[in-house]
């Protein structure tokens, strides 16, 4: 990779007394969209919120565009933020919104106007200069948050669950938007995010955090095909991913891989890798099934009671409380340290 | 669920108010029975050279009041928000003025004021000599010079800014953070974020107390100027609205004429409820209501 944008160094954070992040280590290419997943209450906006300079670090080193900012106030680390509340002016039109950070930086304001226009009609939204946001929709204040970040061509750019509060066509809509306005403008971003699909889809690299601490850091091929603990493979995935004992009631066909199974060691495996029809699997009893389109999700419980997940076509689900066979194999299969929960390297 | 409110608005103010409206037009003295006059206490009201000066004396004090009053709460309020070690202790004593009963407060700034032992003017010839202050001027005489009594009465009401600044308070408080967030990560200095962000975010509030405030000045001059100045010093100098309309009426048993000056009264506050209601329908569209 390229020159870093952004490095946080072991940086910890507290929020009243308590420690919510451990000595997280990040790098963030020139241009690279990293998304940081993670649950609720994982530290995810306070890494931002850190970046930005409006939470202090407590321990660790801020780098953003090769100049260490730890110390430095928000303002003069020249970053953007876009909040998950959009943070709008209510008193001010749209294109004031927009021009706020120019005009207090002493810019000119009729400077500050057409760089104000010229960012909303990158984000689509020039036709809104005049109004006021509450006037707005969500999706056209999501778009006047974006010019406003824009507008002043920061080195980083920081979403913060921008797209939480919009219903669902329009976060689709906007995060294929998203991800094209940042190849577009080739920007350094970090987008905060606790949903899953967004990440896959948006992200150049994705970093899942979990209770302060970076799980793991990888494309989002990696994070979905090698998840470096049962932590992000349950994550990542919905329903979350199988876990069973290696050695336990269901054996995956095919070769496994040397020293499995063995004590102390889990089976991971997807819903769309099971096979519910295999007359060598494992004895399991189907207690619901959720249909959705051309899938359905069929909670089995095995025999010893464990449940089992799997996706087959809508058109072959199995009735409830019928009996069936439920077989993987190693190939579409991840094993992790049960104890540790992080992943078996033979 | 409304009949109690009902009967209490109908007995205590409608009924009440009708009768002062109709009493305008009659000569009244509690003994004889009302004549009819017509519009001669009106008439009679505008050649009064009393109430020329009781009206001028209440917009005057309206005028300057009502503004020092907003800003104390205004800069108290934007100190006192954040918490922080003594703010209780703060906000408590910003509030309490309010809470002193009325007459006690009047008695109490008798003695503030009073020019040989009170406070305000010991502390004010600190470093003088003779008597003088040590600008080498004379301290103000609050209670007899007509200018000074003004201001006496003004300074009076500014501390009772208690329910206003709660109002303030309430309202900085209520401000998204993110807001101030987003001005930070802007680098706007104090000034701007006051200027370009509290300020017209608190317009809305603050336009509604200026007009509150200005409706409830016509009425709480009157204790200060009937326990601490008398209306005085002689003639008129601080002879408001209210304390002309008390002792014509109760004083003077001329409870027609008094009435005519009410609905002078009754008719400023019209007007400034008129403005408060233009200014919420103008504030209306910032919030997206």
């Amino acid at each position: 990779m390229s020159e870093p944008g952004l490095t946080l160094d072991g940086v910890s954070a507290a929020y009243r007394g308590a420690t919510v992040l451990h000595e997280v280590d990040l790098s963030v290419a020139r241009g690279e969209l990293l998304v940081v997943l993670g649950p609720s209450g994982a530290g995810k906006s306070t890494v931002l919120r850190v970046v930005a300079g409006l939470e202090p670090a407590t321990a660790g080193r801020v780098r953003i565009a090769g100049r260490d900012v730890t110390s430095d106030r928000p303002g003069l680390r020249n970053v953007s933020m876009v909040f998950q509340s959009y943070a709008l002016f209510p008193h001010l039109t749209v294109a004031e919104n927009i021009a706020f950070g120019l005009e207090v930086r002493d810019t000119p304001r009729a400077v500050a106007r057409e760089r104000a226009r010229t960012a909303a009609e990158t984000v689509g939204c020039a036709a809104l200069l005049d109004r006021r946001p509450g006037q707005l929709s969500g999706g056209e204040r999501q778009r006047v948050a974006l010019a406003r970040a824009l507008v002043r061509e920061p080195d980083v750019f920081l979403l913060d669950e921008p797209l939480s509060n919009l219903d669902l066509a329009l976060r689709v809509e906007m995060r294929a938007e998203l991800r094209a306005l940042h190849d577009r403008l080739g920007a350094t971003m970090v987008h905060v995010t606790h949903d899953q699909t967004e990440a896959l889809v948006l992200a150049d690299r994705i970093a899942v955090l979990r209770d302060g601490r970076v799980e793991q850091v990888g494309t989002p091929d990696e994070i979905w095909r090698a998840p470096a603990s049962t932590f992000v493979a349950r994550f990542v995935g919905s329903p979350a991913m199988n876990l069973l004992p290696a050695d336990g009631p269901v054996r995956p066909a095919g070769e496994a891989p040397p020293g499995v199974p063995a004590e102390g060691l889990q089976i991971g495996f997807r819903p769309e890798a099971v096979a519910i029809d295999r007359a060598e699997g494992a004895a399991a009893t189907v207690d619901r099934v959720e249909v959705v389109g051309e899938d359905a999700y069929a909670y089995l419980s095995l025999a010893a009671g464990q449940p089992v997940v799997a996706r087959v076509p809508a058109a072959r689900r199995p009735e409830r409380g019928a009996a069936v066979q439920v077989g993987v194999r190693w190939a579409d299969t991840h094993v992790f340290h049960a104890d540790s929960g992080l992943r078996y390297a033979p | 669920m409304l009949a109690p409110y009902l009967v209490g608005l109908v007995g205590l103010v409608l009924l009440p108010a009708a009768v002062t409206l109709a009493l305008a037009f009659t000569e009244y003295d509690l003994v004889n029975a009302p004549s009819w006059v017509g519009l001669d206490n009106l008439v009679a009201l505008v050649d009064d050279p009393v109430f020329r000066v009781s009206l001028t004396n209440s917009l005057v004090f309206a005028l300057v009041a009502v503004p020092l009053r907003l800003l104390l709460a205004l800069g108290l309020a934007l100190l006192l928000h954040r918490r922080a070690f003594g703010v209780g202790t703060a906000r408590a004593a910003a509030v309490l003025p309010t809470a002193v009963p009325e007459i006690a407060y009047g008695l109490l700034w008798l003695w503030l004021f009073n020019p040989l032992y009170g406070p305000i003017n010991q502390l004010l010839r600190v470093g003088g000599e003779n008597g003088l202050t040590a600008l080498g001027r004379t301290p103000p005489q609050w209670l007899t010079d007509p200018t000074d009594a003004r201001a006496a009465i003004i300074l009076m009401s500014v501390f009772t800014m208690g329910e206003t600044f709660v109002v303030l308070l309430a309202a900085r408080r209520a401000l998204p953070r993110d807001v101030y967030e987003m001005a930070a990560l802007e680098d706007a200095t104090g000034w701007d974020v006051f200027r370009r962000v509290t300020l017209p975010l608190m317009a809305p509030v603050l336009a509604l107390l200026a007009v509150r405030d200005a409706i409830a000045s016509l009425h709480f001059s009157f204790v200060p100027a009937y326990v601490v100045t008398d209306g005085g010093p002689p003639p008129y100098a601080t002879t408001y609205l209210s304390l002309f309309i008390y002792r014509t009426g109760f004083e003077y048993l001329r409870y027609g004429y008094a009435a005519a000056a009410t609905l002078v009264m009754i008719l400023l506050t019209v007007a400034a409820v008129v403005v408060q209601w233009r200014l919420v329908r103008r504030y209306r569209g910032f919030y997206g209501l």
